[in-house]
């Protein structure tokens, strides 16, 4: 065999385990039989028992993701939770119980206006990002029949650079002798660069948005797309115009995808500390970088993780009262 | 067996001809080879395992700053870098394994309080001796016969500003720059308690900006408040304020001498002052990690040594402008390069220099002066 002699020897081998491992199966189908004629040996009771309960199998199949979660995700959580009423000694943690970092979070005026100016940023990114993604959407979904692949991938293409890329892409856009400024001054509107447009919480808005965009405009997508054609045209046909088809039919059967892309942008937006950091400037800081400086330069890993836990219930409480609201407003409209 | 060519096994999976069990057998075969592959070359990668690993300040890990290392070993050893301490504290506490950090002053006491130093032996530096002498005994850095610090790298902390822009400072130079509401939203400060907070203690005149009384405090944060309006943002990399400098959206900012260095080589018009409030020295250099290897002791003490050579030094001032430990390396630079020393701000006499300044300590209530920075960074 010219040139070929260790894959087959690789497959030589491959064949051989095969038929030591037939044989071993055979071998345990007869013990199984045997067995199974005096009385069920263990393994096959077992055995039985997991092929009759459906739950069990369910469990099973989500074994591996549900063990994840818990290692990634419950188990990080209750250090967290834990950790919050430690407190930092300097380079010790105590460990005994105690109320004082959420008494400090809410005694000290800096975590409660941060938080709330955070929510807003994130607020004003989750509207901007939506109000963009809708129309984008409603295209795809209405206007392209055709290659509507092809207009999903080109959505996606500005996504395939990292995000950090993205973030100085704005960084080049407003800074002082960025694109905005050096295409201002060389039409003459102004004559010195505008120094408002960088490092504040407006830049801020501008980048997260623009980074997020791809989250709101792909759900928002999949439930226009899977809007039942015949009801809009039967609402055209009982006499609604346009805009009041949109507002009556399309809208309220395409809420459930506004509603997750507004989640997916808001919850993760609220804690971002790296856009804020790079363009936010003074002013522009958000709660996620005030966490960040408690588990580094401040060095308090308690409080740093109370303002966690106090981050993560209000945005809980948001999005339940945000859930609610657009519930009642699906049931008046509809 | 039968032998497959590339060509068939192309072909019978296009047409479906071939058979579940052979196209087993051809990925087990693939598995098989996948797994076996790196065996080959894997004495490609024994050289990083004999190496320390150093965790550092980007810049600091360049080869040229360890020459006579990589003459002898023929690599460099494992390079991990930080953005600050703080960083590295975290990262090392959350369990990253280290040789040797390459801190600041002011951070040796909390480090070896936490127990993540152990003391160096100095007998088996060959360079010890060579070493400025006022930098080995700056407190907090040894106890007793214990030296947990061997400093190989200082410099200034001072304001560097365009001086084609503020004209009027030429011949005044002072930290009152920094406060000056002429150049509203086109100044800027560290980041940072010891080059950014310190600065404003300095500027109001503390008797001891490490450790202020409550009155300086007080008046410390009313300072900073006062400069925040002024304030285009607070800078953590020297890349922003170089670039800002040179484009001229900065005027005036806290630097260190290697931001000087690189604007002066771009042929700008600046100037690192020495402010009539003094300038602020800080000494950087290396600590032994208490969970080293013990192995690798004898290429933790070769790299000490290449770092602290004079070659490197030579390196470190012409390149960074930084200062450098070794005493010889400033004689060179000014035998070489007559007049060099004086234009990156150092007196050819090095204690001169190093007096001149106000050195960086440890400060005192820490977790006050940051919760203070951070409620004036956030407007309160």
């Amino acid at each position: 065999m010219p040139g070929g002699a260790s894959p087959s020897g690789i497959m030589l081998l491959a064949h051989d385990d095969l038929a030591v491992y037939k044989a071993r199966r055979y071998k345990d189908l007869s013990f199984m039989s045997r067995s199974a004629t005096s009385s069920p040996g263990f393994g096959l009771r077992l055995r039985r028992r997991f092929l009759a309960s459906e739950a069990l199998r369910g469990f099973s199949l989500l074994s591996p993701t549900l063990l994840a979660m818990v290692f990634g995700l419950a188990m990080p959580l209750l250090v967290l939770f834990t950790l919050s009423f430690w407190l930092q000694d300097y380079v010790d943690f105590i460990k005994t119980f105690s109320w004082k970092n959420y008494a400090d979070f809410f005694d000290k005026p800096i975590y409660g206006m941060i938080l709330f100016k955070s929510i807003k940023i994130s607020g004003m990114v989750t509207l901007a990002t939506v109000l963009l993604a809708y129309p984008m959407a409603y295209f795809i979904a209405f206007r392209i029949k055709t290659n509507k692949l092809v207009w999903l991938i080109l959505i996606t293409v500005p996504f395939w650079t990292s995000y950090l890329l993205r973030v100085f892409a704005w960084k080049l856009m407003l800074g002082y002798n960025g694109v905005v400024n050096s295409g201002l001054k060389s039409i003459g509107l102004i004559s010195e660069p505008l120094e408002f447009l960088l490092y504040n919480p407006t830049a801020v808005t501008i980048t997260l948005a623009h980074a997020w965009a791809a989250f709101a405009i792909l759900p928002i997508y999949v439930s226009l797309e899977k809007i039942d054609r015949s009801l809009l045209e039967a609402a055209r046909d009982l006499g609604e115009n346009a805009f009041m088809t949109f507002v009556r039919v399309t809208l309220p059967l395409s809420l459930p995808g506004v509603i997750a892309a507004s989640l997916l942008v808001f919850i993760p937006t609220v804690g971002d500390y790296v856009t804020p950091s790079l363009v936010g400037g003074p002013s522009g800081i958000m709660i996620g970088n005030i966490i960040q400086s408690m588990f580094g330069k401040a060095f308090n890993w308690p409080l740093g993780a109370a303002i966690s836990v106090m981050v993560m219930f209000t945005i809980t409480a948001m999005v339940c009262a945000f859930l609610w609201g657009t519930h009642q407003f699906r049931r008046r409209v509809a | 067996m039968k032998e497959l060519k590339k060509e068939d096994v192309v072909e019978q999976l296009a047409t479906g001809q071939m058979s579940r069990r052979q196209f087993n057998q051809s990925l087990m075969a693939l598995g098989a080879t996948m797994v076996m592959m790196p065996m080959g070359s894997r004495s490609a990668f024994a050289g990083s395992d004999d190496h320390p690993t150093v965790f550092t300040w980007e810049g600091w890990d360049v080869p040229e700053l360890h020459q006579p290392y990589l003459a002898k070993h023929g690599e460099s050893p494992n390079m991990a870098i930080f953005g600050d301490e703080e960083e590295a504290f975290a990262k090392m506490r959350a369990g990253f394994k280290v040789d040797l950090t390459q801190p600041c002053t002011y951070k040796v006491p909390i480090w070896k309080d936490a127990g993540i130093l152990e003391p160096i032996d100095t007998s088996r530096l060959s360079t010890w001796d060579d070493i400025i002498p006022s930098l080995k005994t700056i407190p907090g850095t040894y106890e007793g016969n214990n030296q947990y610090f061997f400093p190989t790298d200082w410099g200034l902390t001072s304001v560097l500003y365009r001086a084609d822009l503020a004209p009027e400072y030429v011949d005044n130079e002072s930290w009152g720059l920094l406060w000056d509401p002429k150049y509203k939203g086109r100044l800027s400060m560290a980041d940072s308690l010891i080059d950014g907070v310190m600065v404003a203690a300095i500027y109001i005149g503390a008797k001891d900006p490490f450790n202020m009384t409550d009155d300086e405090m007080a008046k410390t944060r009313a300072a900073l408040k006062e400069q925040l309006p002024l304030m285009r943002y607070y800078w953590t990399s020297p890349a922003d304020i170089e670039q800002a400098l040179a484009s001229g959206e900065l005027v005036a900012t806290s630097a260190w001498n290697s931001s000087y260095a690189a604007l002066k080589k771009e042929g700008l018009d600046v100037r690192y002052t020495s402010p009539k409030e003094g300038a602020m020295t800080w000494v950087c250099g290396f600590c032994l990690m208490s969970d080293h290897d013990p192995a690798k002791l004898d290429r933790i003490y070769d790299y000490l040594d290449a770092y602290a050579s004079v070659e490197s030094g030579v390196f470190a001032l012409t390149e960074y402008g930084y200062g450098h430990g070794n005493i010889h390396a400033f004689a060179k630079v000014e035998q070489d390069s007559p007049g060099l020393l004086k234009e990156l701000g150092y007196s050819v006499d090095v204690n001169e220099t190093l007096n001149a300044g106000i050195f960086q300590a440890p400060m005192g209530n820490e977790p006050a002066l940051q919760a203070m920075f951070e409620e004036v960074k956030a407007g309160m």
